[in-house]
């Protein structure tokens, strides 16, 4: 729910820390964020692009984790 | 417990939301709930809108705010029927208060509703209301980082109205990297990049309207 004025299911919101393997550049960082973005239920991404590490800011309730990765997977990107 | 309450508060809104848009589906009608911060120019788009297409189409409106009818005196100026829903504090409107409001409505002469929702880029956008489709108005003034900092509303909309770009020369706002960004967030968005000032870009939201209207109409003929 709102945190400000407890209406609504945003707090339902779950934030997941993965590594992402293969990324090489900065650019294919920010390409993997907009393709993620672009997820029903993904609200925010943010990938470091010097290792991999990815924080995902996602609604369960409208794009399950597997999607996720399955969405990475699809585009040639291993998962950790 | 909360958690739960507020669960069940979401569900029972969906099913109202299921019934107003029934109903109005029933006499194909179009329903838009707009949405945008306050200032955002949400009322003024009305007003052009109302000014420029109400020979074509027979519209209505149902204004939401806090407080006040000041904006459901602008649009009774224009000479549409429209009704005011004060929330007395409450941040959106929900399915309830639509229904509450309907029987105020001739539903019989009617091919556009348009619900302007209280000015907040958080909370309506998880409260459906019976409409066919949202549409968010995001002004210049508010600056290019808004669809990534509010994403949820913007997946939401089927169309974002980019309003007052005769004060882009004034601002840094970046059009082409808030236009990227809001694609990045819902693929298949419309964008009309408007002034209701000047009347810049409005023929791009007017044809995406009145299409809207055409193919619900379409659909329930066809139904």
């Amino acid at each position: 729910m709102c945190t400000a004025c407890k209406c609504g299911s945003q707090s339902d919101n779950e934030r997941i820390t993965i590594i992402i393997k293969g990324i090489n550049t900065s650019s294919s960082a920010k390409t993997i964020e907009k393709t993620l973005l672009g997820m029903p239920g993904v609200m925010h991404v943010h990938i470091h692009a010097h290792d991999g590490q990815t924080i995902i800011d996602y609604n369960p309730a409208r794009t399950s984790l597997d999607d996720i990765t399955q969405r990475l997977e699809s585009a040639g990107y291993h998962v950790q | 417990m909360e958690v739960k309450v507020m669960k069940n508060i979401l569900e029972k809104n969906e099913i109202i939301a299921a019934e107003n848009n029934a109903l109005f589906s029933k006499h194909g009608i179009f329903v838009l709930n707009l949405l945008g911060s306050p200032g955002s120019g949400k009322t003024s788009l009305l007003e052009r809108t109302i000014e420029d297409l109400k020979d074509e189409l027979r519209l209505t409106v149902i204004e939401g705010d806090l407080f006040t009818s000041k904006d459901a005196e602008r649009i009774a100026r224009q000479g549409v029927p429209v009704v005011q829903i004060n929330t007395c504090g409450g941040c959106h409107l929900d399915a309830g208060m639509v229904r509450g409001v309907i029987n105020e409505l001739n539903l019989n002469a009617l091919d556009l509703l348009i619900i302007e929702n209280v000015g907040n880029l958080v909370c309506p956008a998880e409260f459906n209301i019976g409409e066919d489709a949202k549409a968010v108005v995001l002004s210049i003034t508010e600056g290019d980082d808004k669809p990534l900092k509010y994403p949820l509303i913007f997946k939401q909309a089927g169309i974002v109205i980019i309003n007052k770009i005769d004060l882009l020369p004034y601002t840094n706002f970046d059009m082409a990297g808030a236009q990227e960004d809001i694609f990045n967030i819902n693929p298949s968005i419309a964008i009309a990049s408007v002034s209701c000032r000047s009347g810049e870009g409005l023929a791009s939201w007017y044809k995406w309207l009145k299409q809207q209207v055409v193919t619900k109409k379409g659909l329930i003929n066809r139904a």
